[in-house]
């Protein structure tokens, strides 16, 4: 696998007030990366300096085989969040004049078009003004006009955030299939899109890379489980009893429930369970509760 | 004021009167097509049939909706 | 070819918002409104009534150059504005719409861009001038007396210089700023001046573009080409070229999204 692009250092600064700091991170071609994070986290300043449209304060944004003084946009589709067409335009129209823009020949635009106005599913409605599209519809003409030149990495920005359920559902199948031709970079606030479509996650918190990695990975660093134990009576005793088993971590105690936190949970259990059988501690509940995903996004972006 | 009238020259004037006939038509048409203007629709209707000359004009350079 | 795609859409464009019907057609009232209200002006005064019977109204007989001249006025005045309007959301209303963040990611060339967009408004104005000039000289000929066309021509060609410059201004602006009535005030504003200045320091600004107009008055006259007139087509012409060349610059320097 080789490296697609890499930004080093990338900075973005507005009036003094810092959107993008710092920022370090490196593609692999071929996979499908989420950047999450709250909204004004810095996503879409992130993906516009990507596109070009923005000019970074410090840092380098480059691509892998690019030549020298060669124009990045060429290398790159982008939707924004809210993608504006010429109303006027049919969708046909504005895919072949945004083909041409990209060096395609006319017909090649034409062809590419018609090719891409299927696989987005509106063909039916290719002659219509763009002014007519319906939400959706306009989500995937802009996805289309983005991979008309066949970019090595198409960048969307909360491509499905203001769509209904439906919408919603196309737009992530279609982005499941692209995946197998390109890269793809997008930004979402809803980490189960991201968990749905993404093989990496960088998470973002007021302009900063707070954590990344893949989606296994991060499962597996902050899965910090717990085991909940309630007794009879005498809490408090028991839970110095359990602190001084070698796995525990920490515990504390809500509502009458023991909630322990461990260093290993295989082996806490282990060890709170035997203990349990040899002392008889008057144990009525036992649960092992794993973490869920959005727990660790809460902790990651709260911090 | 007959007189005014008998003076005029209507191949000097009829040009103008098409001129401002066509202007008033095609405003007409792409005001009926629009989707929306800027400002309310039904008002740009008036200020297209009734401001002399100008109301077409401000319709396109004001009215018209660019999305 | 990239330019030829972009000046495609803009001619398009520009047919689709019915601007290559409208702009010629105002164009064209502007141009024969003075021929037209000067002619019949004894007899308006007289209709509207209040001078005695038996006055005679005198009005000054006017020379067809002179006629043609009180189109031009109205252009300047007028057909400004009306350019001025129609140009200054070319790319400040892409800009403040959204859809330039759609074109502008694309391998688009600023010079490409800006340049096919001034050529595209200076063939619409063009264009306009020319045919409103022609009616403008269809009504100097059959109500004040003849002039050539080859005069014609000649004022079409370094009035429309004058035009361009108004363009250029138009697109310079419109590259600052994304607001497109900020962009036609601004316009409009520095025209004034240009105006003021050429009028306060008229002994050294001979070639001012402002002058155009007097300098194609006087080719009228002398039935030759004065020194001066090339002289501000010149000054007209490098200016413009200035501000177009200002205007890439810009936008390559600006941020093209908030």
């Amino acid at each position: 696998m080789t490296t697609l692009l890499t930004v080093k250092n990338l900075s973005k600064t507005y009036d003094s007030k810092a959107a993008v700091k710092n920022i370090s991170f490196e593609f692999q071609s071929g996979k499908c990366i989420a950047l999450i994070g709250p909204n004004g986290a810095g996503k879409t300043t992130i993906l516009r300096t990507l596109a070009g449209l923005l000019k970074p304060s410090s840092g380098t944004v480059k691509f892998t085989d690019m030549k020298e003084n060669d124009d990045l946009r060429k290398h790159i589709g982008y939707l924004p969040q809210y993608p504006v067409f010429y109303s006027w335009m049919t969708g046909m129209e504005f895919l072949v004049y945004s083909g041409q823009l990209a060096f395609l020949s006319k017909t090649e635009a034409g062809k590419r078009a018609e090719d891409l106005l299927v696989k987005v599913g509106i063909s039916e409605a290719k002659h219509q003004r763009i002014g007519k599209y319906s939400g959706g519809m306009k989500q995937r003409l802009g996805i289309a006009q983005a991979i008309i030149h066949k970019p090595k990495l198409l960048m969307l920005d909360e491509p499905v955030s203001s769509l209904d359920p439906i919408g919603r559902r196309e737009v992530l199948t279609l982005m499941e299939e692209l995946k197998k031709e390109m890269t793809i970079l997008f930004s979402t606030h809803i980490l189960s899109d991201a968990d749905e479509i993404s093989d990496e996650l960088l998470l973002l918190r007021k302009g900063e890379i707070v954590e990344a990695g893949s989606m296994s990975e991060l499962r597996q660093k902050y899965q910090t489980s717990k085991i909940e134990l309630e007794f009879q009576d005498d809490l408090e005793n028991y839970q110095l009893k359990v602190n001084k088993l070698t796995n525990v971590m920490d515990s504390y105690i809500d509502r009458n429930v023991l909630h322990v936190t461990a260093t290993d949970i295989i082996q806490a259990r282990q060890e709170i369970l035997t203990a349990a059988a040899n002392e008889n501690w008057p144990l009525t509940n036992f649960t092992l509760n794993r973490a869920s995903l959005e727990d660790m996004f809460m902790k990651v972006v709260n911090n | 004021m007959q007189e005014f009238f008998d003076a005029i020259n209507w191949a000097v004037i009829a040009p103008v009167l098409v001129i401002q006939g066509i202007l008033i038509i095609i405003a007409m048409i792409d005001w009926a097509k629009a989707d929306n203007t800027n400002g309310p629709k039904w008002m740009w209707f008036f200020i297209i049939i009734f401001v002399n000359i100008f109301g077409p004009i401000l319709y396109f350079i004001f009215g018209r909706s660019q999305r | 070819m990239q330019w030829s795609t972009l000046f495609k859409k803009e001619m398009l464009e520009n047919w689709h918002n019915k601007k290559w019907i409208w702009v010629p057609l105002v164009i064209i009232l502007i141009a024969i409104l003075d021929p037209i209200s000067n002619y019949y002006l004894p007899q308006i005064i007289e209709s509207v009534g209040g001078v005695p019977d038996g006055t005679v109204i005198e009005l000054p007989e006017f020379t067809p150059a002179e006629v043609v001249m009180m189109s031009l006025g109205q252009f300047s005045s007028l057909g400004v504005l009306i350019i001025v309007l129609m140009s200054m959301g070319t790319i400040a209303g892409e800009r403040k719409s959204g859809v330039s963040e759609l074109i502008l990611v694309k391998p688009v060339s600023f010079k490409n861009y800006i340049t096919a967009k001034w050529a595209a408004l200076l063939v619409i104005v063009w264009g306009s001038l020319f045919i409103g000039m022609l009616a403008s000289w269809y009504y100097t000929n059959l109500l004040y007396g003849e002039l050539s066309l080859t005069a014609l021509l000649q004022i079409v060609f370094f009035y429309g210089l004058w035009f361009m410059l108004v363009i250029s201004l138009s697109i310079f602006y419109n590259t600052l700023f994304k607001t497109p009535g900020l962009v036609a005030f601004l316009t409009i504003i520095t025209i004034m001046l240009m105006s003021v200045i050429t009028q306060v320091f008229a002994h050294v600004l001979e070639w001012s573009p402002n002058n155009l107009s007097s300098h194609i008055f006087e080719m009228l006259m002398t039935d030759s080409i004065p020194s001066d007139l090339i002289g501000s087509a010149i000054v007209t012409i490098a200016i413009s070229i200035i501000l177009v060349a200002a205007s890439i610059l810009t936008f390559k320097n600006k941020e093209l999204a908030e």
